[in-house]
């Protein structure tokens, strides 16, 4: 599975949805799909939960601004699990059910209610600060290119070419040097 | 005569006029805040169990509404009150100056749980302004769609936001003496859920982990399947359009609506039987559970759900069609029905900014409306969003909500003010599956799994925290049921051959048309005020429930409706040292209205006419 996650209509933060037709008509197997990820991480589990068999390897795109990183700058993260206290879960769960979309509430809820049964990445792509707007800069187009074929690679398995990754765990994604 | 404080009379025929020899008709007091502030202030340097207490983010939501509160924790009292939105919305800002056709899609970006109502109010702002009739399948769809998104919304407001303040988690941390009462308590709807005792009820409504709170998730996924079969996806439906609807609609899209619909007949008798026993067990144990939140059953609601036959779209014959609709568009001053008319609850609102971070606008470009009813400078029609951002300060300004009355009165917004006002103003035509007593409203709910059962919601003594959320339970069943009914006239009007669902209309590209939406969100009341100047939209305006119940103070003092709230609330905590304290009446006060601050406050458009950041102040702590 390759999932788009972002808002609309702010520039370079909105990379993934806006990419996502196109993905769509990549030449990709027949056992990868394509879809958004924006309607909800409680609509997403739900869906997620009806997949039978469910999906072995998610990719997650996504556009987070962080220091020190180039526009259109790429990092690859590996979920590992791990689940933040209840509290912060249930707080995640209002965000969801009212519409706030968010990468780090998907993975939490998700890995809650545990849809992610084996490996998940995040491929998160420097976007520079947020902008309003419905196109994207010159530096974000011309890494696109770049940007389906990590897709491609690590949704089909070539995961290793890569080195080692980044890792992201749930009970220290809300501590504030791992907000995503 | 509905307006008591309004320079507004009528004449013999009904005809409304503004008051004469009034020097400045809408003249209002301002009062200086600051002196309750240094009374405050004071009171806290003497008294060590005086203290201010913040909530933020309050909502479980996205965390727009910052609450402020001083308290004495030795009294048990709180003795002031400021609620504050902490984002601002710029969708008056962003929608100047486009095509009146988009309002529809950008507005419905307002609330990720409410886009269908936003994208309806649009659409009938609009149909008002250029007089636009849907076909009657057109407008039994808008209604089957918008009874739906209800249908995700009660369950999402009852066990995922509000339900947890009754938790044998919360309860057991907050008032621990309830816990044993609530395990040897019998429950007394067994027979529609299945719980023995109160306790287990509250077990099941634990947070994440209880059968009550997963179960609700679930349902919002029913609801959704059959949302979409109407508006394509869900928040944002892409089927709303004015003139009516844009898809095809045939008996296979009513029978996909209807597999999912009918959960809801049990779900709705579930549902109520679980709060029903849940309210009264707290009010058995302690009366003074009724003071929570309590204040005037002082509301508005727009109505909602038009009668085919019956709406016409035009302003002319607005009270009609609004008397017409399944639940009735009105005005409640503490529990009194003041007018079921919508050009009169249209002519009564005022938004006023003396403490919100806006500038004033200066000019009145409507002195009437269309009839030659009165309206104010501060009405929506005349008014203009000009943001200011400010320095925080309880003394002045501080909230990015505005303070909206009608005739000079906060007033509550909720999905329980449509069924109060149709219960009480049995204006509603008459209905197969409802009945309107004046003092309650009856709900024949038809049998799925459980057998039929007639309901009864009946209009409190005290309109509290926990009558909110009571009356939010009833109105499961009460939107499942209009969403039946509408359904069984979708079915006859496609029997025969009714099926068109739009009418074409142009935008001029030349004059002037105004309009407004009335239709209630989730949460209740929601307007759109719209001006149309040479094919382009000149002003916007939007009031939602959230507005109204949020409000900061009004010019002259008086608080909004949160702050009146929880000014009025006992602290029945149970606490040994101040350190302790929670604040969880508070809480359930404030969170008995639903608040959803993603509907009040959004993107700010700095130096421009356009979204550009999300740049906030969030926290309420340490404000003057």
């Amino acid at each position: 599975m390759i999932g788009t996650v972002g808002y609309h209509i702010l520039g370079n933060h909105s990379m993934p949805p806006m990419l996502y037709s196109h993905l769509q008509e990549l030449d990709l197997p027949s056992y990868v799909k394509v879809d958004e990820l924006n309607w909800g991480p409680v609509a997403v589990t739900q869906m997620f939960q009806a997949e039978d068999p469910p999906f072995q390897r998610v990719v997650i795109l996504c556009a987070i601004e962080r220091e020190g990183r180039e526009i259109g700058e790429l990092d690859i993260f590996q979920w590992m699990g791990g689940l933040p206290d209840e509290e912060q879960i249930q707080a995640c769960v209002g965000d969801a059910a009212t519409g706030v979309i968010s990468v780090e509430n998907l993975l939490v809820i998700g890995e809650y209610f545990k849809i992610w049964k084996d490996e998940v990445y995040l491929v998160d792509v420097e976007p520079g600060p947020e902008i309003a707007g419905e196109q994207l800069t010159v530096g974000m187009e011309e890494k696109i290119p770049d940007i389906i074929s990590v897709l491609r690679n690590i949704a089909t398995g070539n995961v290793a070419e890569y080195g080692e990754l980044k890792t992201l765990q749930g009970d220290l994604i809300f501590e504030e040097e791992n907000i995503v | 005569m509905c307006f008591k404080n309004l320079p507004i009379a009528f004449d013999e025929q009904g005809n409304a006029y503004l008051k004469e020899d009034i020097a400045n008709p809408y003249e209002y007091k301002v009062v200086d805040l600051g002196v309750e502030q240094d009374k405050l202030k004071s009171l806290m340097e003497k008294n060590g169990f005086i203290r201010s207490v913040d909530y933020d983010p309050v909502t479980r939501v996205a965390g727009a509404l910052a609450f402020h509160s001083v308290v004495d924790l030795k009294d048990k009292k709180v003795l002031s009150t400021n609620s504050m939105a902490t984002l601002f919305r710029g969708y008056e800002i962003i929608l100047k100056g486009r095509d009146p056709r988009d309002a529809a899609y950008i507005s419905s970006r307002a609330c990720g749980v409410c886009g269908g109502v936003h994208a309806t109010t649009s659409a009938l702002a609009i149909e008002m302004a250029l007089g636009i009739k849907p076909p009657p399948l057109g407008i039994v769809m808008r209604n089957i769609l918008l009874a739906i998104e209800y249908l995700y919304d009660h369950p999402l407001h009852l066990f995922l936001l509000s339900g947890p303040d009754y938790s044998e988690e919360l309860v057991a941390a907050t008032n621990p003496e309830l816990i044993d009462i609530a395990g040897r308590t019998k429950a007394k709807n067994k027979d529609v859920h299945g719980y023995n005792t109160i306790l287990d009820i509250m077990k099941d409504l634990n947070p994440l982990k209880g059968k009550l709170y997963l179960e609700a998730l679930s349902m919002t996924r029913v609801a959704r399947e059959a949302y979409v079969q109407i508006g394509g996806k869900y928040p944002h439906p892409q089927s709303v359009v004015p003139g009516g609807i844009s898809v095809t609609v045939t008996m296979s899209t009513l029978n996909e609506v209807y597999s999912r619909l009918i959960k809801f007949f049990d779900y709705g008798q579930k549902t109520t039987g679980i709060w029903d026993d849940i309210f009264d067990f707290f009010l058995e144990q302690n009366p003074e559970y009724s003071q929570c939140g309590v204040r005037p059953a002082t509301m508005a609601d727009t109505g909602v759900w038009d009668r085919p036959d019956s709406y016409d779209g035009t302003f002319e014959n607005c009270d009609k069609w609004g008397n017409d609709r399944w639940s009735t568009p009105g005005i409640l001053v503490d529990g009194e029905v003041v007018t079921t008319n919508l050009k009169e609850l249209n002519a009564g609102l005022e938004e006023f900014v003396e403490h919100s971070y806006y500038e004033k606008w200066d000019g009145q470009t409507y002195k009437t409306d269309a009839n030659g009813m009165p309206l104010s400078p501060n009405h929506p029609w005349n008014k203009d969003t000009i943001p200011k951002p400010g320095k925080q300060s309880w003394r002045d300004r501080y909230s990015w909500d505005t303070c909206p009355t009608w005739d000079r009165m906060p007033m509550e917004a909720g999905a329980y003010s449509r069924m109060y006002l149709t219960a009480k103003a049995q204006r509603a035509p008459a209905s197969e599956f409802m009945e309107n007593t004046g003092h309650s409203m009856l709900l024949n709910v038809p049998k799925y799994n459980l057998p039929a059962k007639q309901l009864e919601w009946k209009i409190p003594e005290h309109w509290n925290a926990f009558e909110r959320n009571r009356a939010r339970a009833y109105c499961i069943p009460y939107s499942a049921l209009v969403a039946l009914e509408n359904w069984k006239l979708a079915q006859q009007l496609i029997r025969n051959g009714e099926t068109a669902v739009a009418t074409p209309y142009d935008i001029p590209k030349t004059g002037t048309q105004i309009g407004f939406g009335a239709w209630g969100a989730g949460r209740g009341f929601l307007t759109h005020h719209l001006i149309v100047e040479n094919g382009l939209i000149k002003n916007y305006q939007i009031i939602t429930p959230s507005t109204l119940n949020a409000a900061p103070r009004a010019p002259w003092g008086a608080p909004g409706p949160y702050e009146e709230a929880v000014l009025n609330t006992p602290i029945l905590e149970k606490y040994d040292k101040p350190e302790d304290y929670k604040g969880i009446d508070i809480l359930r006060a404030i969170r008995s209205f639903d608040p959803c601050m993603p509907c009040t406050t959004h993107i700010m458009a700095k130096d421009s006419d356009h979204v550009v950041t999300r740049e906030v102040t969030t926290c309420a702590c340490g404000i003057e």
